[in-house]
């Protein structure tokens, strides 16, 4: 499953960036990281993670049963420029599933480094078996990521109206999108 | 040294009888042969080789590779190709480093027999592979979805279980045809005399990117 990891991608500027999982050892870049996302940004992450000591925490007791962060990595220099987690419920009613969280740095937003980590993702998620992949997207922040999962065949299955708050207390839509990972012959 | 000179011939037993898979057949050895009837054109599947012909003009490459699975006296129940890719392929601007496992298939009527394994492990078990990066390539609308009962990405780890068997690993590419769909895939076993240079060319050709000086 995560023996082909690194897989190298080279973007259309010509980074060459390794795709991999997180490890613990990892934690001084992914504090890097999270503290270069935009503070508006870090408003709406569900886990503090910019919070080093939760990270800290957060890293630790990383189960990959559960959660499979995969980071990507400037092979130049070993900084961190995009992270996505695959979280899989414990339940045995819900295994078949995998939620996607994805963060790319604002630089490599327009190279296709978020595509590139979904495609990974999904890729991950079949050799586990996982047959639907969901991604949670704000309205009107996360344009580019939500175009991402449209080119790699995600559909909006739901917008929950005025689900999250902003921190200047204005409501914004949730969007659900899903992807089908499990076509069959009669699919094609 | 010829080509085919080397081939190797190993005896493996089926619930059908006993099947002869032979490497590197040469040029001329396919005039008598015929598919067998578990190879060819479904309803919702083809085989990518259609006719013993196909086998000849494969032989006739410079260093092409026809593996064949053969029930005796005459039927061809599975093959495993190789070759050079073709001049209008990307992979081609990297002249003979590169080299395409092109396809392999084994008939609806002899799966299960592990005649895909030994195609695949008898024909890479060869020295000229050490200085090459061989690739497959994976896609979707081949498969045999169908006769297998598997979804694509079922069948697409089930590749991958396959070629990972003998040294393949998966690797990303947006050749057009690779990332039309998630589930095809593209895998590569680097040889041993490949150079870190000619591998660091290859991936940046992986994304159309010219490598830096």
């Amino acid at each position: 499953m995560l023996q082909d990891y690194p897989k190298a991608v080279v973007t259309c500027d010509g980074t060459s960036l390794l795709l991999r999982p997180a490890q613990v050892s990892d934690e001084t870049a992914l504090t890097e990281f999270f503290a270069k996302i935009p503070e508006p940004e870090q408003w709406f992450l569900r886990e503090k993670l910019t919070d080093p000591e939760q990270l800290h925490k957060w890293l630790l007791k990383i189960d990959q049963r559960f959660i499979l962060p995969v980071i990507a990595v400037r092979e130049d220099n070993g900084s961190i420029v995009a992270n996505l987690r695959l979280y899989r419920p414990a339940a045995e009613s819900l295994r078949h599933i995998a939620h996607l969280r994805v963060m790319v740095l604002p630089d490599y937003r327009h190279l296709k480094v978020g595509s590139w980590m979904i495609l990974d993702s999904m890729k991950l998620a079949m050799d586990l078996g996982i047959e639907q992949l969901i991604a949670e997207f704000i309205d009107g922040l996360e344009q580019a990521a939500i175009q991402a999962a449209l080119k790699l065949d995600f559909v909006r299955q739901a917008v929950l109206p005025n689900y999250v708050k902003d921190r200047q207390g204005k409501y914004r839509d949730l969007i659900i999108m899903v992807r089908n990972l499990q076509r069959e012959w009669s699919d094609f | 040294m010829n080509w085919n000179s080397n081939g190797k011939i190993i005896l493996q037993e089926t619930v059908r009888g006993t099947v002869t898979v032979k490497t590197k057949c040469a040029p001329g050895f396919f005039g008598n042969l015929k598919l067998e009837q578990g190879l060819g054109s479904f309803a919702h599947y083809s085989s990518i080789i259609k006719n013993v012909e196909a086998f000849e003009a494969i032989a006739h490459k410079k260093q092409g590779i026809v593996t064949l699975s053969l029930k005796e006296p005459d039927e061809i129940v599975g093959y495993c190709v190789g070759w050079y890719p073709d001049p209008d392929e990307r992979w081609s601007s990297l002249g003979e480093l590169m080299y395409e496992m092109a396809a392999i298939e084994v008939s609806r009527n002899y799966r299960g027999a592990n005649l895909a394994g030994l195609m695949l492990g008898s024909t890479l078990d060869d020295d000229f592979f050490e200085d090459k990066i061989a690739y497959m390539v994976g896609f979707s609308w081949h498969w045999d979805l169908e006769g297998a009962g598997l979804t694509a990405s079922q069948y697409r780890n089930k590749m991958m279980a396959l070629y990972s068997r003998f040294g393949f690993r998966e690797v990303y590419t947006n050749e057009p045809n690779v990332a039309l769909r998630v589930e095809n895939l593209m895998m590569i076993r680097v040889g041993s005399r490949v150079a870190a240079e000619d591998q660091k060319r290859f991936r940046y050709l992986r994304f159309g990117i010219k490598p830096p000086k």
